[in-house]
């Protein structure tokens, strides 16, 4: 018998549209599912700048236990009039605030304070947020200068608070694996001698916004902006932020740091503003750096282009003599390889430090049986004849750590932890402090056009 | 008249927006809005984003429970909606290895809408929104070019789904093709959705939820709906269904409308398709 024989009832119909006979018609869809136990460790939070980096963080506490949203906060009604909406369908009843100030001071009870506003604004609101006696999970960069960034790291110091800054890769348990387990435990890249990384992005036109929804110029002149174009295209103005090395630069470089533990002693970079006619800060831009460490040195580039997609996409890439490891938030471009040099990786696989790339998404269709594996064994010259072809790839293999969550979700729970628990932030002022330093040293080099150095007092607040 | 047209790549396929009625720079804007809101759902919904929550639900073990976000709850409950509906001629869970002792009919996931929660009840769910996904993107996409007070536009995802809000100034409706060959025709569509189903453009394709097999309808067909979702999930539906299950189905759902290609010269409209093209 087909289906569409099936006598269609009543039932049937489509309800779609409304929403309780949507409901009503998907009951066999619909059961309570077992909650969390007690609300005994909720903590109240409150969003300020609601952005679209505000909402990206908001999606991803709303999946985390016991998080209450009773404030959100934005001086644009249509930014924070959709974080509202977002949070009603969750069940939270957030209060709208335009102003920060009244957020910290109308809410006793907040616990802690997501801060998603411009760059230049970070360190006012995070300073007064931690100065009211609030915990701070504060996004990416710091701040877009080094006394702002400072003034965030003395201010957690002195109130004894938390401040978590949103370089989100560090909680990643992809991120985690590879600096635990396969550059530190296992040694698998050998001795670290070099780094690339990059972030290609195509071109992408400037946001407008809806009619009828400007916000009068009297009041972003209030708020610190000069008209509704640079209140919507911040990120490229030098007034409020740091450019294209700072807003997708600051993740990648700051994994350099993380990962060697060090932090560099020189920069040289270049840069400018050859594509787009809007813009203040640069379009493309190239950065050579020096990291002492305790193995020896490591030198690293890493560009971030802003007018093109290829070149394969984001990614950091730590080269060693025995291997060299390509990471990324996205796990396409994330990839392990060992040196021919360098003993089997069998036993780390069994340990599952590593992952077969012979197994899996991404492995490389089966062999056929004339399609020979594994090393040639050179013989002498009158044995065999060894072909001259360009040198052999290397074998590629898989980190086997799966991201399941949110992207930023393990890094927010990981702040959360910090408050709940008294677990170690993985990201704390001090040493994202050194992350903002090393990124705005490099918007310096650009503009003055010629090599700089750090000296180690410089990465502490 | 040529209105601007707006191009992105998203969800292994292309989308476009087309503006009518506004000035292009305003029109351009409101798409860079518009592609930034497939960009987030894309990462909501696709399962091959490793970090969405369709992915997320594709890793759960039996009896377990996530929390998803707002996006994934209600494409799952209109996909949950539409597999009851269809008898399972539209089933976004098809593939999934059902739990040994669960009876054929019992879901394999059940929804908290509540408290934003999905678990999982199959030995191995399978979810996949390939065949509704991209209908819901052009909903909420339609949605953001409300908030941009955009009301006469037409979009289309790969150029099986056509969503037409209002028609541009003077016209009956935004222009969209139907029909093969011989049957080739145009309709103009206004506050409503055209998706097409086949197996030309992609190869065999098309399993039928039902069986697991490849459906064994040879020409497209189409389905009209008020929105995009809709007629995204129900052309898959039309495709796997024979003729008189897909009339029987018109004949009761006064908003939709189908068209079956039987053969190269024949093409065959019911429910709401038939007034449609009957007019032409």
């Amino acid at each position: 018998m087909s289906a569409s024989s099936t006598p269609l009832t009543r039932r049937d119909f489509l309800a779609t549209g409304a929403k309780l006979g949507a409901l009503l018609a998907t009951a066999p869809y619909i059961a309570r599912a077992a909650g969390p136990a007690g609300k005994s460790d909720q903590l109240n939070v409150a969003l300020i700048g609601c952005g679209e980096q505000g909402r990206v963080l908001l999606n991803a506490a709303l999946k985390i236990p016991n998080i209450r949203f009773v404030a959100v906060c934005d001086i644009w009604t249509y930014n924070r009039t959709y974080a509202e909406r977002l949070l009603k369908k969750f069940g939270h009843d957030p209060k709208p605030y335009e102003d920060y100030r009244e957020v910290l001071s109308s809410h006793p009870e907040l616990d802690a304070v997501i801060i998603a506003t411009p760059d230049f604004r970070h360190a006012e609101h995070t300073v007064a947020a931690l100065k009211a006696g609030k915990h701070v999970y504060c996004e990416k960069l710091m701040s877009n200068t080094v006394e702002g960034a400072r003034s965030m790291v003395i201010a957690a110091r002195e109130t004894k608070k938390l401040l978590q800054l949103g370089h989100q890769r560090r909680s990643n348990p992809r991120y985690l694996h590879a600096r635990d387990k396969i550059v530190r435990d296992a040694r698998l890249l050998g001795r670290i001698t070099n780094i690339s990384g990059q972030w290609h992005r195509a071109v992408t036109d400037d946001f407008g916004f809806p009619v009828g929804q400007a916000i009068p110029e009297a009041k972003l002149n209030q708020y610190g902006f000069a008209n509704m174009h640079e209140f919507r295209n911040w990120r490229w103005f030098k007034k409020y932020a740091g450019g294209p090395m700072s807003d997708l630069g600051a993740h990648q470089i700051d994994v350099y740091n993380w990962m060697l533990g060090a932090n560099p002693r020189m920069c040289i970079a270049s840069g400018g503003v050859d594509y787009y006619k809007t813009h203040e800060w640069y379009d493309n831009a190239i950065a050579v750096f020096e990291y002492p460490t305790k193995e020896g040195l490591v030198r690293a580039t890493y560009e971030v282009l802003t007018t093109t997609s290829a070149g394969g996409g984001y990614h950091e890439y730590f080269m060693g003599d025995e291997g060299a490891m390509k990471i990324s938030e996205n796990p396409k471009y994330t990839k392990i390889y060992r040196e021919a040099r360098a003993p089997e990786w069998d036993q780390w696989a069994a340990k599952g430090i590593v992952a077969s790339p012979l197994s899996g998404e991404g492995a490389p269709p089966p062999v056929k049986p004339w399609e020979k594996v594994g090393v040639k064994k050179l013989g002498g010259p009158s044995k065999a004849t060894v072909d001259v072809r360009e040198t052999a790839a290397l074998s590629a293999w898989e980190i086997p750590i799966t991201l399941d969550k949110a992207i930023h979700q393990p890094h927010l729970e990981n702040f959360f932890d910090a408050i709940r628990l008294g677990t170690p932030l993985n990201c704390p002022g001090e040493s994202a402090f050194a992350t903002a330093v090393t990124i705005l040293k490099i918007n310096e080099s650009i503009a003055a056009q010629k090599m700089l150095t750090f000296v180690p007092g410089d990465f502490t607040a | 008249m040529n209105w601007p047209t707006f191009r992105h790549e998203a969800m292994a396929t292309f989308f476009e927006i087309t503006i009518a009625d506004q000035a292009e720079d305003y029109a351009r804007q409101a798409a860079v809005a518009a592609w930034r809101e497939l960009d987030r759902l894309e990462g909501e919904l696709s399962r091959y984003v490793e970090s969405s929550d369709i992915a997320r639900a594709n890793r759960l073990a039996r009896g377990a429970t996530i929390a998803i976000g707002d996006d994934a709850l209600e494409c799952l409950l209109l996909a949950a909606e539409l597999a009851l509906v269809t008898h399972r001629a539209f089933d976004a869970g098809y593939a999934s290895e059902r739990a040994a002792d669960a009876s054929a009919d019992s879901p394999l996931f059940t929804l908290d809408p509540g408290a934003h929660t999905l678990t999982s009840h199959a030995a191995r769910l399978h979810l996949d929104l390939g065949a509704i996904g991209k209908g819901y993107a052009l909903d909420r996409l339609a949605r953001v070019l409300g908030d941009w007070g955009i009301s006469s536009a037409g979009l289309n995802s790969g150029g099986s789904t056509v969503l037409a809000l209002a028609p541009p100034a003077g016209e009956l409706g935004w222009s969209v093709g139907l029909g093969e060959g011989a049957t080739h025709r145009t309709v103009p569509l206004a506050h409503a959705a055209l998706s097409g189903s086949g197996i030309a453009v992609k190869g065999a394709h098309l399993i039928d939820p039902r069986t697991g097999n490849p459906a064994i309808r040879a020409g497209r067909a189409w389905a009209l709906a008020p929105t995009a979702t809709l007629a995204d999930a129900l052309s898959t539906a039309f495709f796997v269904w024979d003729d008189e299950g897909v009339a029987a189905f018109c004949a009761v759902e006064p908003e939709v409308g189908a068209a079956l290609a039987t053969s190269h010269s024949l093409l065959s409209f019911h429910g709401k398709l038939r007034e449609f093209c009957t007019q032409d």
